[in-house]
């Protein structure tokens, strides 16, 4: 657990993005504000199209500068600089070589074209002043430490050679030969086997204590986040709901989406046996048309007109936040 | 050992190349495009000069291999040999006009100007005996006539032998045109016109067409509608408009007479295919993760595009590169047709345009040798490009 007088590596404030569209300006990620901690494992959690990747893809400056922006008050901040207001060149020294970003889909995040060892060498290259051989050995050694076995020959290889697994290590070993202070992964084992899944998620949990890294995981698998996160924020239709350690947030949710969402986890055991897996009913509203009152509200099981006036604030208590009107008890 | 050797191995040796090398036909056509490249390359370095295509290889217009001359033709034939001579035995450096002499490979035999001139009078003689005839055909005896006249005529030149005699022979083995410049050299030395046209304006076209296409894809906004204007409108006129025009705005310029007007021509309406195809390729790639994971990494924008984007479209590049060099040479055969094209060379186009009057009169194997050195060529590439698309296409091969 982080102490309080450790200073965050990255402090999210009022973070709001919008995209421009035909049918007009949309905002996909509404005035989100957390922080991370060096060595920690923050997790994001949602539904599709609840503006986790924006989230992070904002942070990173990565979204197309044509078709959305940072509203206004939107801050970022980054050993000491606001990154909301970065120049494209200051965010090319920070991307990759302070916060290093690994995707979803292993079988394309590599360039097909080029053998690992070259797009290694060739991000080393760009943020380090490593010659040749020292390179080599640095991917080598990064290869080794992502438990990629025969890393000497691997590095020859080309990325259809590789496993989807492999290739998600070999993202890793990219995201982390410049050491960054923060790795940001979207949906890092989505696309693997769950064997493979808990393969990855136990390195990078290893290198997270080794290099202490913070680490922000996107992901929609509440399994995947109990397992290795420290914090979790529940985002809903652009909003954050809830956050909290992963602790209070499994066992004493108090919202009811996290509730519903924790609920919706499949169960094993006799007790479980003949029953239907309780889901949520409706879907996610539409971010053109965004209610008034509290957005989870015409899917919820509790509240009443108060819920449909007026949203809910985020409110602070206990070191988590919740967005209630009707925050659940402690009792459950 | 570096990874690009151990990719080249692994390429030679890869299930695309196994199955390339079992196609019987795919290695017959890759032997015969390795043939042109070397016909063209040993044409380039030298190995046929111009002389050896402008200059009167024989007499007005030698049949090839198949044909059979009137008697007429080797009448006028034997006309114009003798006069050859006799003018050089005439001239007041007699001496010197006789050694000069020479067509193609034969020259004047040996002799003073006083033997040489006593050989053209007898020859003359021969000839009168076989111009009093009125019909020169199906009668035995004009045609033991002109045989003798023929000897006689050969008696004024010496015939090379050894090496010398057997390249003449060549020379004349298809034939020669109506102004007796050897088909099958002008045929050959066409191959290096076109190969050159081909390899030169493809190159461009597909070099100009990437770097725009790519642009206009990955950036999008104003870069991507002011390509998309500029092949919208290229391609709105019809392009053997705009190489007539190209052409003929060239004329009388400093490059007059070179290559280059057909390669600006080529170029400014070739570059369109591949720009379409690159710039829809470069559009779903900018889409793709690893365009996102580089600039994650955090390189710049020109630095993706050259160095991880463009390399994902050589594919599309090579198979552009063959089917605008196949489009070239055929290109240039049309513009040289109709008189446009290539200058001061001989072409295949050239050959045509000069075969149609000589093809009313029966005079096939100019058009013949220049359609048939053309018709390889295409040929082959075509069923090149079919196998190589059989043999690694990803569709028919799979990705692992």
């Amino acid at each position: 657990m982080t102490a309080t007088q450790v200073q965050p590596v990255l402090e999210v404030r009022h973070l709001s993005t919008c995209f421009k569209t035909d049918r007009g300006v949309v905002t996909a990620v509404d005035d989100v504000s957390f922080k991370l901690y060096p060595g920690e494992t923050l997790g994001i959690v949602g539904e599709s199209g609840c503006g986790k990747t924006v989230t992070s893809k904002s942070i990173m400056r990565l979204l197309p500068e044509h078709l959305s922006f940072q509203k206004e008050g939107s801050e970022v901040l980054f050993g000491g600089n606001n990154l909301s207001l970065a120049s494209e060149d200051e965010m090319r020294e920070v991307r990759g070589d302070r916060i290093a970003m690994i995707f979803q889909e292993p079988m394309t995040s590599l360039n097909p074209v080029f053998t690992v060892g070259w797009q290694l060498d060739e991000a080393l290259g760009y943020h380090t002043t490593l010659d040749k051989a020292a390179r080599r050995e640095r991917a080598i050694e990064m290869l080794r430490l992502v438990e990629m076995p025969e890393p000497e020959r691997r590095i020859g290889e080309y990325p259809h050679q590789l496993s989807g697994g492999m290739r998600q290590r070999v993202m890793i070993a990219m995201a982390l030969c410049c050491e960054p202070d923060i790795l940001i992964a979207d949906e890092p084992t989505t696309a693997l086997d769950v064997t493979i899944q808990a393969q990855i998620l136990d390195l990078m949990n290893g290198l997270k204590q080794r290099l202490n890294t913070a680490i922000m995981l996107i992901t929609h698998d509440l399994g995947v986040v109990a397992q290795v996160c420290d914090r979790v924020m529940v985002m809903y239709a652009g909003r954050v709901i809830e956050s909290g350690t992963v602790r209070d947030i499994f066992h004493r949710p108090q919202h009811p989406y996290t509730k519903a969402l924790i609920e919706s986890i499949p169960k094993s055991g006799a007790r479980e046996h003949g029953k239907r897996l309780p889901t949520i009913d409706g879907i996610v509203p539409s971010l053109f048309e965004l209610p008034h009152g509290c957005r989870f509200e015409d899917r919820c099981t509790i509240g009443d007109k108060k819920c449909i006036d007026r949203e809910p604030a985020l409110e602070a208590l206990d070191g988590r936040e919740v967005r209630c009107h009707f925050p659940l008890g402690d009792a459950r | 050992m570096t990874s690009t050797n151990s990719a080249l191995g692994k390429f030679l040796s890869g299930r695309g190349m196994r199955k390339l090398r079992r196609d019987r036909m795919a290695l017959v056509a890759l032997a015969v495009i390795g043939v042109y490249l070397l016909l063209a390359l040993s044409v380039g370095v030298g190995l046929l000069d111009k002389g050896d295509v402008f200059d009167r290889a024989g007499p007005d217009t030698v049949p090839g291999a198949w044909g059979v001359q009137d008697g007429e033709k080797r009448l006028t034939d034997a006309e114009f040999y003798i006069e050859q001579v006799q003018r050089a035995a005439r001239a007041s450096n007699a001496e010197d006009s006789l050694a000069e002499l020479r067509f193609g490979g034969l020259r004047a035999a040996p002799g003073t100007p006083a033997e040489v001139q006593a050989q053209v009078d007898d020859a003359w003689l021969a000839f009168d005996a076989v111009a009093a005839y009125e019909e020169l055909d199906e009668d035995p005896e004009v045609a033991s006539l002109l045989t003798t006249l023929e000897q006689k005529v050969e008696g004024l030149y010496a015939a090379p032998t050894g090496f010398a005699g057997a390249i003449h022979s060549l020379r004349l083995s298809l034939g020669t045109d109506r102004q007796g410049r050897s088909i099958l050299f002008r045929a050959l030395y066409s191959t290096k016109v076109a190969v050159q046209i081909g390899i030169v304006s493809a190159l461009i076209s597909v070099l100009i067409g990437t770097l725009l296409g790519a642009a206009a894809g990955y950036f999008g906004g104003w870069v991507d509608h002011m390509v998309v204007w500029l092949y919208s409108t290229f391609s709105s006129i019809p392009w053997i408009v705009l190489l007539m025009v190209l052409a003929s705005m060239f004329r009388g310029g400093p490059f007059d007479g070179t290559l280059i007007p057909v390669y600006a021509a080529f170029c400014m309406s070739f570059w369109i295919s591949p720009c379409r195809v690159i710039r829809g390729e470069v559009m779903k790639l900018r889409e793709l993760e690893y365009v996102q994971a580089a600039s994650a990494i955090g390189f710049g924008r020109i630095r993706i595009l050259l160095k991880h984007i463009i390399p994902n479209t050589a594919h599309l590049m090579f198979i552009n590169f063959s089917l605008l060099f196949i489009g070239a040479i055929k290109a240039e055969v049309i513009l040289s047709f109709l008189g446009l094209g290539v200058k001061n060379e001989p072409s295949w186009g050239v050959m045509i345009n000069q075969a149609k009057a000589e093809v009313l009169n029966g005079f096939f194997w100019q058009i013949g040798a220049a359609t048939f050195f053309m018709l390889v060529l295409v040929l082959a590439f075509n069923i090149l490009s079919d196998a190589l698309q059989d043999a690694f296409d990803p569709k028919h091969v799979g990705s692992q």
